[in-house]
């Protein structure tokens, strides 16, 4: 069906692809799919020209490292040594492993708080509270307000990464100069967990307050003044109006905030995981795992559990979304 | 029940519109009253400032013996129906029809009795569970009508309420409202475009263009001697004929004619220009010659049910007459009109005011 027999599109679409190549939908052998002739005349060859480029991309970056890893992940695969040059198959051993390191049950925790107070948390309110707020604002504050925000967002990791640690600095770091206490704390190593937690709403706070502005601005303003004519309080019209309106963009909001959280690695740029690994969330876990402490095979085992994980979160946060309130 | 009273009224919005311009009107008790006009006259902007949701410039608006100028739409004891209806989704039709009376604290089965009295009465009792998205036009519109009724305002305010139904629900919707503010007898201010509309439903009609009143009057009035060619214009579902015309002798020359002392009275000072308005409804046409009557070809006949709209066109101007379904006339016939007596209308071309 469709766009393979158009009886009147198809003479000139012949023309076209016999100009200028040996006319390739002509000397197709005309199979059960019909001639390969399509609305923009490409032709079957010339369209998987097109598309070749990208699948190899997705292929090479995409597809053969996660099958890569899935294989990795049942050897004794390292870095360096022996086992880089001949890796063992070692069946199940690293899940075994995995499921029994204290390391890993504390980077899962560690990720779990970072994931809540930063983003589920941190970001959602903060993002409504912005996008809220903003509304009643004249035009020009909004508008500086937002491009503040959205600019934490877009500058890169590495950039933001390195002015938290010149700000956070224990000799001559702004956060100390502006409390008036040079030599001061060191708030990296003293509150890796809390310094991390704040610098991820600092920088992705913009996109939950983008997502809310939209949504709020999707309520129907005759239910908002139906709720101001019977007197409700701003409380009372936040419960019964305007939350009950924007509920799914909150869940879509939470999903996509909690999954990019869960696997971001700048915390990595801030604190290395350390010290100690008291700020090692997966991400940090399995870069040292892998790269410092040259375990491959072990690290694409806790990859996969890590993808396991966020399947899991996206599928009860879909769940969610599917069940109306009753 | 009260009044409604706005004193010199106005409303400017920023960027310098004027969307009311010290407007004084009183609506009162128990009247049903409809603010009719263009879209951007300021009816709606009237409405809003009336509930509060806009706050004048500068004037008073009162209800019954209070100044509310001053106080926020929930102490005005007002209730507004909106054109969308304004249902909350995801509360069922009892909890969208009671939650005016939660909001004033009332216990559950206080206010759940009473939305299931006023749903009942207006014809929701079956679909008390359900959620807005489950009822039609006609049922959302009532359900959102019984909110307001449920609330038992001084005054109802209700913003184009039948403009999102169906042409056949909405004359339906039309004598359901009517009775209804009959029966509850409260005082009653709806914001419309359509005059037809506004004629059939209202006790009064205020006629508003650019943030002004234009005309305030019975329908009867309004329909029957427009103040001015603007309500002329806007009034009668065939629009009425404006013909310019200018004062000589006993008469008024117009369209190739005159029309003389016995069917018109005759205005002002000769020579001066004049508009000339007579319905179509009004006038009579004759194939046969008539003394005193202007005369013209028929270019066009429109059917409209029981009448025919005839447009005849008479030294350049085009005039409308109605006509019963069995009498029209052939197109491209020669035709006599005469207006009936009494129903000439005449105004001044310089400000288009009503003279006679």
């Amino acid at each position: 069906m469709g766009w393979a027999r158009l009886p009147a599109a198809e003479p000139a679409l012949d023309a076209v692809a016999t100009g200028a190549t040996a006319a390739p939908a002509a000397t197709m052998p005309a199979g059960r799919a019909g001639p390969a002739t399509d609305v923009v005349g490409l032709g079957r060859w010339r369209a998987l020209g097109f598309v070749t480029p990208g699948l190899v991309l997705i292929g090479v970056f995409l597809v053969f490292p996660a099958l890569w890893t899935l294989y990795i992940g049942v050897t004794d695969y390292r870095l360096t040594g022996t086992a880089a040059r001949a890796p063992q198959i070692v069946g199940l051993e690293n899940y075994r492993r995995a499921l029994t390191d204290p390391t890993f049950y504390r980077s899962m925790w560690l990720t779990l708080v970072f994931v809540l107070g930063s983003a589920v948390l941190g970001q959602n309110l903060l993002g409504f509270f912005f996008a809220y707020a903003l509304r009643p604002a004249r035009p020009a504050v909004r508008r500086l307000v937002e491009a503040l925000v959205l600019l934490a967002w877009i500058l890169p990791s590495s950039v933001v990464a390195f002015l938290w640690i010149a700000m956070l600095d224990r000799d001559g770091g702004t956060v100390n100069v502006l409390l008036g206490q040079v030599p001061g704390v060191a708030w990296l190593i003293e509150y890796p967990m809390v310094a991390i937690v704040v610098f991820n709403i600092w920088r992705g706070t913009a996109f939950s307050m983008m997502l809310y502005s939209a949504a709020l601005s999707g309520v129907p303003p005759s239910q908002l003044e139906t709720a101001r004519l019977a007197g409700a309080s701003t409380g009372q019209t936040l419960r019964d109006v305007i939350l009950p309106n924007i509920r799914r963009y909150a869940l879509t909001n939470t999903l996509l905030i909690t999954l990019w959280t869960f696997n971001d690695f700048t915390p990595f740029l801030l604190t290395a995981g350390g010290p100690n690994h008291r700020s090692e969330v997966v991400a940090a876990y399995i870069y040292n795992t892998a790269i410092v402490g040259g375990e491959m095979g072990y690290s694409g085992a806790i990859s996969l559990l890590v993808l396991l994980v966020n399947l899991l979160l996206a599928l009860v946060y879909l769940r969610v979304a599917r069940v109306r309130p009753a | 029940m009260a009044d409604v009273e706005l004193r010199a009224l106005t409303k400017e919005f920023p960027g310098g519109v004027r969307a009311l311009d010290t407007l004084d009107l009183t609506v009162a008790d128990g009247e049903f009253f409809a603010l009719l006009g263009p879209s951007g006259c300021g009816k709606t902007t009237l409405l809003r400032t009336i509930a509060g949701l806009e706050a004048p410039t500068s004037g008073q608006v009162r209800i019954g013996d209070r100044d509310v100028t001053g106080l926020v739409p929930g102490a005005r004891d007002v209730a507004m129906v909106f054109q969308d209806y304004a249902l909350f989704p995801h509360m069922t039709v009892l909890d969208n029809i009671a939650y005016p009376l939660k909001i004033k604290r009332q216990s559950r089965p206080e206010r759940s009795g009473r939305a299931r009295g006023v749903g009942a009465n207006l014809g929701l009792a079956a679909l008390m569970d359900r959620r807005p998205a489950a009822l039609s036009g006609g049922q959302q519109q009532r359900v959102a009508l019984a909110r307001a009724v449920a609330c038992h305002p001084s005054v109802f305010l209700f913003d184009e309420p039948l403009s999102n139904l169906d042409a056949r629900l909405r004359l339906e919707a039309r004598t359901f409202l009517k009775r209804l503010q009959r029966e509850l007898a409260v005082t009653t201010i709806f914001v419309t475009h359509d005059q037809a509309e506004a004629l059939a439903l209202a006790d009064r009609i205020a006629v508003m263009e650019a943030g002004r009143i234009r005309q305030v009057g019975t329908p009867r009035e309004v329909f029957g001697r427009p103040a001015n060619t603007f309500v002329a214009n806007f009034i009668g579902s065939t629009p009425m004929n404006l013909l310019p015309g200018v004062v000589s002798g006993g008469g008024v020359a117009v369209a190739g004619g005159t029309l003389t002392p016995s069917t018109i009275t005759p205005p002002t000072a000769p020579g001066e220009r004049v508009i000339v308005g007579v319905r179509p409804e009004y006038v009579s046409l004759s194939t046969t010659p008539v003394d005193g009557a202007l005369t013209g070809e028929v270019s066009i006949i429109e059917h409209l049910g029981a009448v025919s709209l005839v447009t005849v066109e008479a030294d350049g101007a085009l005039i409308g007459a109605t006509v019963p379904e069995d009498r029209e006339p052939v197109p491209g016939s020669r035709v006599w009109l005469s207006p009936a007596p009494g129903r000439v209308l005449i105004y001044r071309e310089s400000d288009g005011e009503l003279v006679t």
